[in-house]
C-alpha cells in the first residue's frame, strides 16, 4: 500500500496553472523529500493532499483511500503558514487540535503532556502560548502534529528559526518516527537537511515534475564523472583524467570517458601511491537544484 | 458531529472566561439593581423634592388684580395667594427679595384672559415654573366659577378624571389591573429588543474575533486540515450561540429577581405580567437573529487579513441592524406605519424591530410569520453565501479580497 499516490492532479488559480499534472507516489515508512522553488506549487499541492482546497482534476489516493474525512484524522500536517492560540494554556491548545483529529481528550491531553517533556517544555504546559518564546512554539508546535498519533506526517519547513541544538532534537525525533513506520513528507528549502533525511524526493517547478526518484540515484545521475581522494606519494601525471583540480579537502579528478572509478583507483595504487581516502564525487543536492531549475528558467 | 461539538465545547469554554463577557453579563443586572435600590432608598425623598421643586407647591403667589374677580381670594388660597394692592407694591417686595414673582391680572381679563408674570431676571428659573400657566390655573378655574355653578360641579372642573386603564385579552376579559401592567408590556419587550441586540452583538462578535485571530495567527490551515469550513462555522456558532443564550438567561434571571424585589419595594402589582407569546416570540427572534448575524460575522472575520479589518468590514451590518434603534421612537408612536412594517420583515432589521412593534402593539400573525419565513431565507441565503466567503476568505493572508474575487468565489465551487 501507498501512503500517498496522485494521479494527473492539476489545480488553475484564475488561469494560472498552479499545479500541473501531477503524478506522484509517497512509499510507506519512508521520508520523503519534497521540494521546489518558491511559488512551484507546494504549498497548493500539500493543501489539495490534506483537502483544504479540492484540485480541477485528477485523484488522490491516501494510505490507499480517497481522500476522506477519516483519512485526515490519520494525518499531521505542520504548515508552513502555522501559529496557535496564543491566549491558551499550551496542553490545552495542542489537546484541543488532537482532539479536532479525532482523538479521545484524556488520551490527546496525557500525550501532548509526554511530547512537550520530551521537547522539554514541560514547565511550560500549564503557561499561556503566547508566553512561550519563537522557539518554543516552533517546538510546541512541531509536537501538535504528532499529538494524535498520526501514521503520515507532512512537515512543511520544520525547523525553521531553531537553533542548531533544537533542530537536532527535533530531527532525532524525525528518525524515531521514521523508525516506529511512520511516513514522512517533508518540505524545506535546506538541501543539506534533505539529504541527511531523505529516501527519495520530488522536485517541482510551475507545478510540474522535474526530478523524482531515490536520491541515491538522482545525485549518481548529476554527479560529474569525477572522484575525490587523498593519500602521500601521488604520482606526477595521472592517465585517465581531464582535468585534476586541488582543493582543500583532497584532489578532485574528472575522469576521462571509459574510465571508471576503481580503474583510476588501481592505476593509482599501481603507480605507489599511499590512499588514505577515496570517493567519487556526488553532487550537493543544492546544486542539482539549481542548475536544473535555472536550466528550466532559461528555456 | 463529534467535531462540530468539540468545535462548540472549545468555543464556549473559551470565551466564557473572556473578561468582556464576565463583566457585560454580571454589569447589565448590577446597574439594573442599583437602579432599584437607589430608586428604593431615595425614592421618597425624591419624589417630595421634585414636587416642590417642579409643582412649586409650598411656595406662595403674589398677584395684583386689577378685575376684582380674585380679592379677596378664597379660603382654600389664602395661604398661597397673596394679593397686593398695586403694582408698585409688588415691585418693591420684589427687588427687596421677600418675593421671587408676582403675577399682574389685567381690568379686561374677563374679555381678554391676559396675565403678566413679573421675576427677577437672576431667578427666572424657578419662578417661572412657580407661576407657570398650569400650577396657577386651579386658582383661575375655582375663582372664576365661585359662587356660579353647584360646588360638585366646579370640584370636578377642576380635577375632570381619574384615568383607570384597563387592557382587555381577547376574550374580552381585564388582563390585570393597574396602570403598570401597560408599563410592564410596554417595557418588557423594549427590554428584550435591547438585549437581543447586545447579546447578538456580543456573541457574534466573539465569532468574529475567534475567526480574525485564527487567521492572524495561522491556526486556521491545521483546522480545516483536521474539519471541514461547515463543521468549523457550525461548531463555532452553536458554541457561541449557547453562551449568548446562557447570557440572556442569565440577565432575564436577573430580571426577574429584580422585578420581584421591585414589586415588594414600591408595592407595585401587576408588573410581571409578561405575555407567554411575547417571551417564547422574542426567544424566536433571539435565536434567528443571532443564526443570520453569526454567520455574516464569521464571514466578514475570514475575509478580513486581521482581527481588525473583519470588524471594519462588520461595521456594516452593525450599522444595519442598529437602524430600528435609530427610527425607535417613530416605531413606537407608529408601529403600524409602512416603514415600521418594512423593517420587521427585512431579515437583518427583523428581530429588534419585530419586538418594538410586539411592546406596543398587536401585530397580525401574518406579518409575524411572513417575518418569519424571510428570515428564514435570509438565513439560508447568508449561510450558503457565508459558507463559500468564508473557506475563501480563510487561505487568503496578507490581502483583503476585492469585490471581483469574493464574486468569483461565489460562483465557483
Amino acid at each position: 500500500m501507498l501512503a500517498i499516490e496522485t494521479h494527473a492532479l492539476t489545480k488553475d488559480f484564475n488561469g494560472l496553472r498552479a499545479v500541473d499534472g501531477l503524478d506522484l507516489e509517497v512509499r510507506q515508512g519512508e521520508i520523503f523529500g519534497f521540494l521546489g522553488p518558491n511559488g512551484a506549487g507546494k504549498t497548493t499541492t500539500i493543501r489539495m493532499l490534506m483537502d483544504i482546497i479540492k484540485p480541477d482534476s485528477g485523484r488522490i489516493e491516501i494510505l490507499g483511500q480517497p481522500l476522506q474525512p477519516s483519512t485526515l484524522d490519520r494525518i499531521g500536517y505542520l504548515p508552513e503558514e502555522r501559529g496557535l492560540y496564543r491566549k491558551i494554556k499550551t496542553v490545552d491548545c495542542l489537546t484541543y487540535l488532537a482532539v479536532l483529529k479525532g482523538m479521545e481528550r484524556r488520551t490527546a491531553r496525557e500525550r501532548a503532556l509526554a511530547l512537550l517533556e520530551r521537547v522539554d517544555l514541560a514547565e511550560f504546559a500549564d503557561k499561556k502560548v503566547e508566553t512561550l518564546s519563537r522557539g518554543m512554539q516552533q517546538k510546541a508546535q512541531f509536537v501538535a502534529t504528532l499529538v494524535h498519533d498520526p501514521e503520515l506526517l507532512i512537515l512543511d519547513e520544520p525547523f525553521q528559526g531553531l537553533d542548531p541544538l533544537n533542530t537536532e532534537l527535533l530531527k532525532e525525533m524525525v528518525r524515531e518516527l521514521h523508525g516506529q513506520g511512520k511516513t514522512i513528507i517533508f518540505s524545506t528549502h535546506q538541501m543539506n537537511q534533505v539529504e541527511e533525511l531523505c529516501d527519495r524526493i520530488l522536485l517541482i517547478d510551475h507545478g510540474q515534475t522535474v526530478l523524482y526518484g531515490p536520491l541515491r540515484e538522482i545525485q549518481a545521475r548529476y554527479a560529474p564523472h569525477a572522484v575525490r581522494f587523498r593519500g602521500q606519494a601521488l604520482p606526477t601525471d595521472l592517465p585517465g583524467t581531464q582535468r585534476l583540480e586541488r582543493q582543500e579537502e583532497g584532489f578532485v579528478a574528472y575522469l576521462a570517458e571509459g574510465v571508471t572509478p576503481s580503474l583510476f583507483l588501481r592505476q593509482l595504487v599501481e603507480r605507489g601511491a599511499e590512499i588514505t581516502h577515496f570517493e567519487v564525487v556526488t553532487p550537493p543536492l543544492e546544486e542539482i537544484f539549481i542548475e536544473v531549475v535555472e536550466k528550466r528558467r532559461r528555456r | 458531529m463529534n467535531k462540530v461539538w468539540q468545535v462548540a465545547r472549545q468555543e464556549f469554554v473559551t470565551n466564557v472566561r473572556r473578561s468582556g463577557f464576565i463583566i457585560a453579563t454580571i454589569a447589565v443586572p448590577a446597574v439594573l439593581a442599583l437602579a432599584v435600590a437607589i430608586a428604593g432608598v431615595f425614592g421618597g425623598q425624591m419624589g417630595k423634592f421634585f414636587e416642590e421643586t417642579f409643582a412649586g407647591k409650598g411656595q406662595t403667589v403674589a398677584y395684583v388684580d386689577y378685575s376684582g374677580i380674585f380679592t379677596p381670594p378664597l379660603p382654600a388660597y389664602a395661604d398661597t395667594y397673596i394679593p397686593y394692592a398695586d403694582e408698585e407694591t409688588a415691585k418693591a417686595a420684589l427687588l427687596a427679595g421677600e418675593i421671587s414673582s408676582y403675577i399682574v391680572i389685567a381690568e379686561d381679563y374677563l374679555q381678554s384672559g391676559q396675565v403678566t408674570a413679573y421675576s427677577k431676571s437672576s431667578s427666572f428659573f424657578s419662578s417661572a415654573i412657580a407661576v407657570s400657566e398650569e400650577n396657577i390655573q386651579d386658582f383661575f378655574t375655582e375663582h372664576l366659577l365661585a359662587g356660579q355653578v353647584a360646588p360638585e360641579l366646579q370640584a370636578r372642573v377642576v380635577d375632570p378624571l381619574h384615568l383607570t386603564p384597563v387592557a382587555l385579552d381577547e376574550q374580552g376579559q381585564p388582563t390585570s389591573k393597574g396602570a403598570m401592567a401597560f408599563i410592564s408590556t410596554f417595557v418588557v419587550p423594549y427590554l428584550f429588543a435591547i438585549l437581543l441586540m447586545i447579546t447578538i452583538f456580543t456573541s457574534s462578535g466573539f465569532l468574529l474575533q475567534g475567526v480574525g485571530e485564527e487567521k492572524e495567527n495561522r491556526v486556521i490551515e491545521i483546522l480545516l486540515s483536521s474539519l471541514s469550513t461547515t463543521q468549523l462555522l457550525a461548531g463555532k456558532i452553536l458554541g457561541l450561540g449557547a453562551l449568548g443564550l446562557l447570557q440572556v438567561l442569565i440577565w432575564l434571571g436577573a430580571g426577574f429577581a429584580l422585578m420581584s424585589g421591585a414589586v415588594a419595594v414600591f408595592a407595585l402589582s401587576g408588573l410581571l405580567t409578561i405575555r407567554v407569546s411575547t417571551v417564547v416570540l422574542a426567544l424566536v427572534y433571539f435565536l434567528l437573529g443571532y443564526l443570520l448575524f453569526a454567520t455574516m460575522m464569521a464571514s466578514a472575520g475570514a475575509l478580513g487579513s486581521t482581527a481588525r479589518e473583519g470588524q471594519q468590514i462588520s461595521g456594516i451590518f452593525s450599522f444595519l441592524s442598529a437602524l430600528p434603534f435609530m427610527f425607535g421612537n417613530f416605531i413606537m408612536m407608529q408601529p403600524n406605519a409602512t416603514l415600521a412594517k418594512v423593517l420587521s420583515l427585512f431579515p437583518l432589521t427583523a428581530p429588534i424591530t419585530m419586538m418594538m412593534r410586539l411592546a406596543v402593539t398587536t401585530v397580525p400573525p401574518l406579518e409575524v410569520a411572513i417575518s418569519l419565513v424571510l428570515l428564514a431565507l435570509g438565513i439560508l441565503g447568508v449561510l450558503w453565501a457565508g459558507g463559500k466567503l468564508f473557506r475563501f476568505g480563510l487561505l487568503m493572508y496578507g490581502k483583503r479580497p476585492s469585490v471581483a474575487e469574493m464574486w468569483r468565489a461565489l460562483r465557483q465551487a
